[in-house]
């Protein structure tokens, strides 16, 4: 007889949409930075 | 095109990709027998704690050399990859007591493994802390340094943790002498990981790099 398999997929899921969240995030927080950098650079001009 | 905008391309090229991951890691790769699905959150979590040494690595490499040689933009580099690291940091400690749990039975355990990581991120934190609170930028570089040089110095401790104490964490299936102790469809997507992690890290370091550069002119 084949073993049952766990269930726990719910902890799985939670991984990678808290992997997407944190990776995405500084992905956005990095161009909002850089956005903010270069018009903070065009008021010093 | 700008270093930031190169970054930017890297970044968004590496997130294209680690959707493929998801797909080829949640569809296409076997379910382990006995930890169920939960073990699927080792593609994402080993990789990122690679992502997080190579980050602190390298943090620790350019501090040596920025000692030596007094070049900011060596200083400059480690600042981005602290910051970088830190990120990877967390996708690994939030990752991790996500396995744990359904695994081990418990979120948190302090054996030497998680407690040497824990020093890890908390060493990354103290380096952008000091970074923070000193003004002078000469005095400010100087101390990073030998923070960083710290982190470059934990990063054998950690490795070698599961051999040197008792500990619930599982021994290395692919950083290790012999051959990696994995089946190939498990192997292949593990691998294809590991290099979307470095890509991203990659990335996400030129950006934060030229925004350092930035800050500098300013």
């Amino acid at each position: 007889m084949p073993e049952a398999v766990a269930g726990n997929g719910g902890y799985m899921i939670a991984a990678y949409i808290v992997t997407a969240v944190i990776l995405i995030g500084y992905s956005l927080l990095l161009v909002r930075r850089t956005r903010k950098g270069t018009s903070r650079q065009e008021k010093h001009i | 095109m700008t270093l930031a905008q190169r970054g930017r391309w890297i970044t968004i090229g590496a997130l294209v990709l680690l959707a493929g991951i998801y797909v080829r890691a949640l569809r296409f790769t076997p379910v382990e027998l006995t930890q169920g699905p939960a073990q699927k959150i080792f593609y994402l979590h080993v990789p990122a704690a690679w992502s997080a040494m190579l980050s602190m690595g390298l943090v620790g490499l350019a501090s040596i050399l920025f000692l030596i040689m007094k070049d900011a933009r060596l200083d400059r580099f480690a600042a981005a990859s602290a910051e970088v690291g830190t990120v990877f940091c967390c996708v690994m400690l939030t990752t991790g007591p996500l396995w744990a749990r359904p695994i081990w039975g418990t979120w948190w355990t302090w054996d030497a493994r998680l407690t040497l990581t824990l020093m890890l991120f908390f060493l990354f934190i103290g380096y952008q802390v000091l970074r923070g609170a000193v003004t002078d930028p000469a005095l400010r570089a100087n101390y990073a340094a030998v923070v960083g040089i710290c982190g470059l110095i934990l990063l054998p401790f950690i490795h070698l943790s599961v051999y040197l104490f008792r500990t619930l964490h599982p021994m290395p299936i692919v950083l290790k002498p012999s051959a990696p102790s994995l089946p190939p469809e498990m192997l292949v997507t593990l691998l294809l990981s590991f290099g979307v992690f470095t890509l991203l890290y990659v990335g996400f370091v030129m950006q934060r790099y030229a925004l350092g550069e930035g800050e500098n002119d300013a």
